[in-house]
């Protein structure tokens, strides 16, 4: 089979991947470019390990070729407190005890982040739709859900202050 | 699994790849459900068209008539301002597919063509007495999804033809839909059954028509056939319980279903 040359922009940054057409982005990710942040591990896009941001929103990169994102933006989990600001999700996962075995927790933080781009002050039940894609088999979610929504609450205070 | 991977940036070499390669390829839109059965080996495809180059494949087209790009993902439609109000269902079905994730990407055209019993956009479209354009070598041809689902996994589509579009006419002044999903779990959960409804009312809050179409409880989704509905005015803003004992037309399932799964 052949292999294709791609272009892809990860984490504000181009690399060049010669890979397979059947590979996933999570293969190159992980494999190709070290990038283990994201997990991996059902492979059929029930559990969000593996979720990174394309153009900016949350999809499962197990179930999305690496050849078809070529010329599309691409943040991972090693990006996205570069973006500014979501270091707030960070601490607030930390502050809030939301983290135990951590596996789920990349792919966590990519769906919030999405998530209050969008809905900057949200509710718990919004919250909790947000992260249906996301399963976590440890923490049962109420410190998860708590964390995100502390993130929502401190980083409207930090726009709202920005304003003024 | 391992595939060559094709871009075509037009409807018209996008068929072409497919009649040239026939039953050896499949085109890929959203990818959440042929990714899914590409790694569980149920299908190997030799080539995979990608559909994201295609351009004008993803657009709503809300003046008067509906009209739905095959690659319109579940998060437009969730979105899309001409769906909050007669044809919410539409919403109400887009946003019941999986997580984010699988919306962000999975697309209207991808739920029909897959043809899971339990695919729910497709009854919303059904109550909506959606047409569908595909287009092949030869020409489009435009026909109701109803008649386009023939059983699970299986569709009137052929292996060369495209799914471009789909159609439907802009809502009458007085109706509403609806859309349900029972699941086992409230998200990121196969429907058990899903139920999708278009009401009407005429001037003297008459039930001008009504149509309900179930998922997930048979072969594909199941659709009343169009009876006139035998209603005295103001039956549905009535009590509940005057409603039930209302008689209307009564209905069977689409006859064409009916003769399909009895040849069976
Ligand atoms: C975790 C998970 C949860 C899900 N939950 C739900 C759910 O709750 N409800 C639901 O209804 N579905 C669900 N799905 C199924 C799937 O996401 C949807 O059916 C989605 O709409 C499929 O669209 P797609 O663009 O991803 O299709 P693809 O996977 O790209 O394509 C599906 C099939 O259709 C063909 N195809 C696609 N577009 C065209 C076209 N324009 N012309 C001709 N052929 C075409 C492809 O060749 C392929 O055979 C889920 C899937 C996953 C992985
Ligand atoms: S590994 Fe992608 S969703 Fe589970
Ligand atoms: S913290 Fe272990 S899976 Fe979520």
């Amino acid at each position: 089979m052949s292999r294709i040359a791609l272009a892809l922009t990860i984490n504000g940054q181009r690399h060049d991947v010669l890979t397979e057409a059947h590979r996933t982005l999570l293969d190159v990710l992980r494999a190709d470019l070290g990038l283990t942040g994201t997990k991996e591990n059902c492979l059929e896009g029930e559990c969000g390990v593996c979720t990174v941001l394309l153009d900016g929103m949350a999809v499962d990169s197990c179930l999305l070729l690496a050849a078809q994102c070529q010329g599309r933006e691409i943040v991972t989990i090693e990006g996205v407190s570069s973006r500014g600001g979501d270091d707030v999700l960070a601490r607030a996962f930390i502050d809030c005890g939301a983290v135990q075995c951590g596996y789920c927790i990349p792919g966590m933080i990519i769906s919030a982040t999405a998530f209050l781009d969008e809905h900057p002050s949200p509710s718990e039940a919004e919250v909790r739709e947000a992260l249906a894609g996301n399963l976590c088999r440890c923490t049962g979610y109420q410190k998860i859900v708590d964390a995100v929504l502390a993130a929502g609450r401190t980083s409207g205070t930090e726009t709202r202050g920005d304003a003024r | 699994m391992s595939f060559d991977f094709h871009e075509p940036a037009s409807i018209a070499e996008a068929v072409a790849l497919a009649a040239r390669f026939g039953t050896e390829a499949r085109f890929l839109a959203g990818g959440t459900d042929l990714l899914v059965q590409i790694r569980r080996k149920r299908v190997a495809p030799r080539h995979v068209v990608s559909l994201h180059r295609v351009p004008g494949l993803d657009t709503i087209d809300a003046n008067g008539e509906i009209r739905l790009g095959a690659l319109v993902t579940h998060r437009a439609l969730e979105r899309a301002p001409a769906f909050q109000g007669a044809l919410r269902a539409l919403v109400e079905g887009a946003r019941v597919v999986g997580g984010h994730q699988i919306r962000n990407v999975g697309t209207v055209g991808g739920n029909i063509v897959n043809a899971s019993p339990a695919a729910d956009v497709v009854p919303v479209l059904l109550v909506l007495d959606a047409a569908v354009t595909c287009v092949g070598p030869n020409g489009a041809r435009e026909m109701k999804l109803d008649e386009f689902l023939l059983g699970p996994g299986e569709t009137a589509l052929r292996p060369d033809e495209l799914l471009t579009s789909i159609r439907f006419p802009a809502p009458a002044l007085r109706s509403a839909t609806g859309f349900l999903k029972a699941g086992r779990r409230r998200a990121m959960e196969i429907s058990v059954v899903c139920v999708a409804v278009w009401l009407s009312l005429d001037g003297d809050d008459r039930c001008a028509g009504v149509r309900i179409s179930l998922g997930a409880v048979g072969p594909r989704a199941l659709r009343s056939c169009d009876r006139p509905v035998e209603s005295s005015p103001r039956t549905v803003s009535r009590s509940r319980t005057s409603a039930h004992r209302q008689p209307t037309g009564g209905f069977s399932w689409k006859h064409s279903f009916r003769a399909r799964s009895g040849q069976r």
